[in-house]
């Protein structure tokens, strides 16, 4: 059994786990034009707005988000911030902090064949994994997956195969990106960002909206736990990933891709479709992915599933999105609600259920959180949380 | 696990005859190149080893590094002989250390020339880092968990090691584990400004100081299971990364990673031993993050074949014990070895194939 020992999350919803639900109850959806960087790109996005001057880093905003995150998760967990004396594992998904995107840099370099090495060096200690790991002092494996959207889900199902594997007892998994405006003109590009806010799963959506944050959880074997003195209602249960094998950008049609992962990661947990309370889906909001997505969650589950997109408090966080709505989903089965999907209003008559427009309770024992990645990469991940 | 099948495309050609043919005539002088006005050297792949129209056919937009991973992985499945394998059950993870920072500075040209709202598509969802897995994923019809993962110096260690969790818990029965990386002008830049570029061009594995380097790029792909056959390479036996080794017995040749991404290397004579030989064949492929993945394939081959291939370069100036001739020889074990520059350490040992 592997317990979820401690949660972390920053976003533009707010700067720590009960903020955002604060956020999510209030149904506040902090979005606003880029004030981060100069572009005529004029697409609401989500920022965080604040980071404290401690984990502030010059030029390495994913991974002053990711410190941020990681801080609240260990002290949830009643963990120090010096590691070294315990196995821990560091897996994390990005996809901004893993490019040498610097434009001054590159800029420089292509008109003069030469360039500040500032930024190399920013770039070459700013693996996001080795970071958090170096910062920590964690002594067991490290990784950073750079899986596109499905990132964070993907880091978290990596740990729980460590932890499974005896690789270590402890692991931080999830997710960090920052709003760069590199990804901003390609998602642009691409033709599927909106120029409202987002609306996942209704009618008339036009897009997604970016965002940026980090997820963090703290994961643990039961012994470890019992060894430390710590308990935990909630634990990771299962993990499922596959690949459409279809396409670079659009998802498959059918949804085979995502329904092998979905039962993949029920499968790992034993459990069966009915026994899953809520599905916090991955709801970006494209006309493509909302169709498959709901298509395939309504094969599976029914139209009766309770389900909703975090994305209309936070916009889509890219590799961030995982973690985040991991601890998301994590944090719903803790309080015993989920809240509205912000942005549907109208259903659409393609996609067999619609997601929950006011505040839900939520019964069952179960959470799934899934994701769908550019390059055709799906992948599940199924929360538990034991009932007293 | 055992190394069912492998697959290669570096800068002597593509597939395991041209390795094996690589390593038989030694090191061979790197292509010249001019980056703005500056002559430097690359080990660079030939356009003509993944020029390949129909394993390619529907991906004539993807870039170079996308290209050479497709054909790296399509060779280690073909190489593996294994028929009408389940692509449901097999995985693919890709590691890279830089992954298509080619493709970036391409899409950061698109902003500089045309803005924001100019872009092109299709230079952005090449430049993503998983690019050249969803490549493999569907040029050889794999459905399995698909995943890329980077780090600078052990992303293609941490691969295996993540294969090798895939398949004890059986997530999958076949992994296609391996590196990718590209040469670019941006790169060279770089290489030469941080590092000591080899003035003729040849890497000094065994020098350490200096450390000279040439940057290099390609692909290699291992197809990975805990079956066994009988055309089977080797086995890993065992991964380590930043971690305390385990007790195995003595290995029969060391090879080390030395090529030059280290300002000084002299960290690897820590690890050696007098009594045991010690190779390194980063002269034949260049010097690149993800270098240990070309190393291993070079001990995968030379288990299967039981045979010690000579360094290609042996200047020895640290009174080591060079393999430096090419002998048929009972090879059991193989110590891979790489450090970071925190003198951090990743071990992978290869042992023959059990029957």
């Amino acid at each position: 059994m592997i317990n979820v020992t401690g949660l972390g999350a920053i976003s533009a919803a707010g700067g720590n786990v009960a903020e955002t639900l604060e956020s999510f109850n209030l149904k506040k959806r902090n979005a606003g034009t880029v004030t981060l960087f100069e572009t005529p790109l004029k697409y609401p996005v989500f920022e965080v707005k604040h980071i404290p001057e401690e984990y502030y880093l010059e030029g390495r905003r994913t991974l002053s988000l990711a410190l941020i995150s990681v801080d609240e998760a260990l002290r949830d967990a009643g963990l120090e911030n010096d590691l070294s004396g315990l196995r821990v594992g560091v897996c994390l998904g990005t996809t901004v902090a893993c490019q040498l995107n610097d434009l001054e840099f590159y800029q420089s370099y292509r008109d003069t064949g030469s360039a500040s090495m500032i930024p190399v060096d920013r770039y070459l200690k700013g693996n996001l994994a080795e970071f958090i790991s170096r910062k920590f002092k964690a002594r067991g494996p490290v990784l950073t997956v750079v899986n596109a959207c499905s990132s964070g889900t993907d880091a978290i199902g990596v740990a729980l195969s460590w932890l499974k594997n005896g690789l270590c007892d402890i692991a931080i998994a999830g997710g960090a990106d920052e709003l760069n405006r590199i990804p901003l003109c390609g998602f642009g590009s691409l033709g599927i960002v909106s120029g409202e806010l987002c609306a996942p799963f209704d009618r008339d959506r036009k897009g997604l909206n970016l965002g940026e944050g980090a997820g963090v959880l703290v994961i643990e074997t039961k012994e470890s736990a019992a060894r430390r003195g710590r308990s935990s209602d909630l634990y990771l249960s299962g993990y499922g990933s596959a690949s459409d094998s279809y396409h670079l950008t659009a998802p498959r049609p059918d949804g085979a891709g995502l329904e092998r992962a979905i039962l993949k990661a029920l499968s790992d947990s034993g459990i069966k479709p009915g026994d899953i309370g809520f599905v916090n889906a991955h709801g970006t909001a494209t006309q493509d992915n909302d169709l498959v997505e709901g298509s395939t969650l309504g094969r599976i589950f029914g139209t009766e599933l309770k389900m909703l997109s975090t994305k209309g408090y936070t916009g889509h966080t890219l590799g961030a999105a995982g973690g985040l709505e991991a601890v998301f989903s994590a944090a719903a089965l803790r309080e015993e609600w989920i809240p509205a999907s912000a942005g549907f209003n109208n259903k659409d008559e393609n996609i067999p259920l619609i997601p929950v427009t006011e505040r839900s309770d939520i019964r069952g024992g179960y959470a799934l959180s899934t994701s769908l990645a550019f390059g055709g990469n799906n992948a599940a991940l199924v929360i538990g949380r034991r009932r007293k | 696990m055992n190394i069912l099948g492998m697959g290669i495309v570096f800068a002597r050609g593509r597939g395991v005859d041209s390795l094996d043919k690589a390593l038989h005539e030694g090191w061979q002088a790197p292509a010249e190149v001019e980056i703005k006005g500056r002559k430097s050297f690359a080990y660079r792949v030939d356009q003509q080893a993944i020029s390949d129209r129909t394993l390619l056919k529907n991906m004539r937009r993807a870039d170079k590094l996308s290209k050479m991973a497709v054909v790296a992985a399509s060779e280690a499945l073909a190489n593996s002989r294994i028929e009408d394998l389940n692509r449901k059950r097999v995985g693919i993870i890709t590691a890279t250390a830089l992954g298509a920072h080619v493709t970036t500075f391409d899409f950061l040209d698109d902003i500089l020339e045309y803005g924001d709202a100019g872009v092109s598509p299709t230079t952005f969802s090449n430049s993503v880092h998983n690019a050249a897995a969803s490549y493999i994923s569907s040029a050889l019809g794999i459905e399995g968990p698909t995943l890329t993962v980077t780090q600078f110096f052990f992303a293609f260690h941490s691969a295996l090691q993540l294969a090798q969790v895939w398949l004890n818990e059986g997530r999958c029965d076949y992994v296609l584990a391996g590196a990718v990386e590209q040469y670019g002008d941006v790169l060279a830049y770089i290489h030469d400004t941080k590092l000591t570029p080899a003035p003729d061009g040849r890497i000094r594995p065994f020098n350490f100081k200096p450390a000279y380097q040439v940057p290099g790029e390609g692909s290699v792909f291992f197809l990975l299971s805990n079956k066994k056959q009988d055309n089977s390479f080797c086995e890993v036996h065992t991964v380590s990364v930043n971690a305390d080794e385990i007790d195995l017995p003595q290995a029969d040749l060391y090879i080390i990673d030395a090529d030059g991404l280290l300002a000084y290397e002299s960290i690897y004579k820590d690890c050696l031993s007098s009594a045991i030989p010690v190779a390194s064949y980063s002269p034949l492929f260049g010097s690149m993050l993800s270098g240990s993945a070309f190393n291993c394939a070079a001990g995968a081959l030379m288990l299967r074949n039981q045979k010690i291939y000579a360094s290609p370069v042996t200047d020895n100036f640290n009174g080591l014990n060079i393999a430096s001739e090419t002998s048929p020889c009972c090879i059991e074990l193989i110590r891979c070895i790489r450090y970071n520059c925190l003198d951090e350490k990743a071990v992978v040992y290869l042992r023959k194939a059990r029957d």
